[in-house]
């Protein structure tokens, strides 16, 4: 069988074709290594042999008729566990969809079924993707494959962690403040959060409707780039989804990295004068270094309102998420089993479902959306977000029109915290999100990769850097990341 | 700056039971939140249009046809906890 180490979606695809390997050899290899290493790092919450084993016999059959392999051929993915596979437990890491399985495949579950992936299982999470650690789950606690006493980051911390311990060769996170690209930063992966309308999210379990982004979690550039282009394009399920390829072309971006070398790069000083870590500074440096060896040209520029963000996404997404956990009643989407039997009325269901369903940092959003969006302080505080949401975004209109047109950025103030570091202070832990937020209240795409390759047990955690480009323009970022990872 | 009257009202309001040493704790954690937003206050932005969802919404209207990627009832039925003649079942609302 082929080393798991040096694989890569290109690989799978011309392995499996070659006959050097079956889809379902390489598929039974990574059971063999999530049964192995599950136990210490809890990335996943279930699995699926059985189907899993079953969907790599179909690629096989594939290989076999000698007919053209589909593009992500036996390419062995683990799903976060907020998106929707048909009849899979979907819990959203929450005790009130503990019974819960998907009613049907989300569109992007359905383009890579139809692009021959095979899905291993669904990741943990911080409930309903609310938080930047992965602790928030309401089943368990992940760690970080480069130091278990560590968190992966959050909320798509099972994903990253299952990518770099090698449970996975790519998973699916969602990015609504970060949760991409955080937990990618920590755990020594790419990670790429689309361009608000890029991806359809229709099968994701909705945090913050205006701000949710499906994406890739990779061990390269060029993988994040083979899922992107799958994942990418109408639905007419999401009514917010623009034809990226008819925006701004992906094709052949990997074939000609020399020409983005031309990009011209924005250094934001605001988020370098919030940076205080050591080894993230330095890490920065060194990419900046290594990006001017290839011949980019930088600039400083300014954001001025980055300092609201925070402020701005934890009014936002907490209303919008208030709004959309409403559904979840002990009604429509299962019910907890020690409720069964007892003599309630209508709104002590509720009540009850959703006092014990739903875990702390959760009741805390759900709170804050409902106070934000209340009679007397919707204008102090939910409209003076939207308000702010405009002046950030506008900052980034600036600089993208004539200066600028990619900005680099750290993706986390700090490298990966210890567990239980910053549970107990709620605004310590959102402040590990100050870096990635701006990018979901503008709506901009945005790569997370890492400084250089790093190796577990070899004495270093991991430190990324974010690229956050045009809107629709990930070509630019994939690109000029690709180049950064092959120089 | 929020009562515990106050935090009684709002998780009514949004349909949360919690015990009386959870209120107090979330009611802290509220406080500790919404004093952070003060820096939002200082800022101008009476001229500033407010931007509601994400930035670059186009319109992407289908033509009205229910399609035939649709649930079928029966699979959206299927976490339902209680069910009567193909029905949702729940406790009556007025008794």
């Amino acid at each position: 069988m082929v080393s798991l180490e040096d694989l890569s979606i290109k690989k799978v695809r011309e392995g499996i074709a070659a006959k050097e390997f079956s889809a379902k050899e390489l598929t039974e290899s990574f059971l063999g290594e999530i049964e192995k290493k599950n136990k210490d790092l809890n990335a996943f919450l279930s699995l699926n042999k059985e189907e899993v084993l079953k969907q790599a016999v179909a690629v096989d059959e594939i290989a076999a008729a000698g007919q053209k392999l589909p593009p992500l051929a036996g390419l062995p993915l683990a799903v976060k566990d907020n998106i929707l596979i048909e009849n899979w437990p979907a819990t959203a890491a929450s005790k009130i969809l503990e019974n819960y399985r998907g009613a049907y495949d989300a569109t992007i579950i359905k383009r890579l079924r139809a692009a021959g992936s095979v899905f291993l299982g669904k990741t943990n999470l911080d409930e309903f993707a609310m938080g930047s650690s992965t602790e928030n789950s309401g089943f368990q606690t992940t760690r970080n494959p480069y130091d278990l006493e560590r968190v992966p980051g959050g909320s798509s911390g099972g994903s990253a962690a299952a990518v770099a311990g090698g449970l996975a060769l790519a998973a699916l996170g969602s990015d609504t403040g970060g949760s991409i690209r955080q937990p990618a930063g920590f755990c020594g992966i790419v990670g790429l959060k689309p361009t608000y309308g890029a991806v359809s999210r229709f099968g994701l379990i909705a945090l913050a409707s205006s701000l949710d982004q499906i994406g890739p979690m990779t061990r390269s550039v060029a993988d994040a780039y083979e899922i992107f282009k799958i994942l990418a394009g109408r639905d007419s399920f999401d009514a917010t989804i623009i034809d990226v390829e008819k925006e701004y072309s992906l094709a052949g971006i990997l074939d000609r990295p020399e020409r983005f070398k031309n990009l011209r790069i924005g250094l934001p000083k605001e988020y370098f004068e919030g940076l205080s870590d050591p080894a993230v500074k330095a890490g920065i440096e060194t990419a900046i270094e290594k990006l001017k060896k290839i011949g980019c040209s930088f600039q400083e520029i300014s954001l001025p309102h980055t300092s609201y963000a925070l402020s701005v996404y934890y009014i936002i997404m907490p209303a919008e998420a208030s709004a959309n956990l409403a559904r979840f009643d002990g009604i429509r989407y299962g019910r907890l089993d020690d409720l069964n039997g007892k003599k309630l009325n209508l709104k002590d269901i509720y009540l009850k479902q959703r006092g014990e369903g739903f875990g702390r940092e959760v009741k805390r959003r759900i709170l804050l959306g409902t106070f934000v969006l209340s009679h007397g302080y919707y204008d102090a505080y939910y409209l003076k977000a939207q308000k702010v949401r405009r002046l950030i975004k506008e900052d980034f209109d600036k600089v993208f029109d004539g200066k600028v047109d990619v900005i680099l950025a750290p993706v986390t103030p700090t490298q990966a915290f210890k567990i239980g570091e910053k549970s107990a202070d709620p605004l310590a832990m959102y402040l590990s999100d100050i870096f990635t937020i701006p990018a979901n209240l503008a709506s901009l795409p945005a790569l997370s990769l890492p400084i250089k390759k790093y190796v577990i047990g070899g004495g270093e955690l991991p430190v990324g850097f974010q690229l956050i480009g045009r809107p629709f323009h990930e070509a630019d970022l994939l690109g000029l990341g690709n180049l950064y990872e092959i120089s | 700056m929020i009562s515990a009257d106050d935090l009684k009202k709002l998780s009514d309001l949004a349909r949360l039971e919690n015990d009386s040493a959870e209120a107090e704790r979330l009611t802290a954690d509220l406080e500790k939140i919404l004093a952070h937003f003060k820096e939002l206050e200082g800022l101008e932005t009476a001229k500033v249009e407010p931007l509601a969802g994400g930035a670059f919404i186009r319109g992407g209207l289908r033509p009205d046809d229910p399609g035939s990627n649709n649930l079928s009832s029966g699979e959206a039925k299927a976490a339902f906890p209680e069910k009567d003649k193909g029905f949702l079942k729940v406790p009556p609302v007025f008794e």
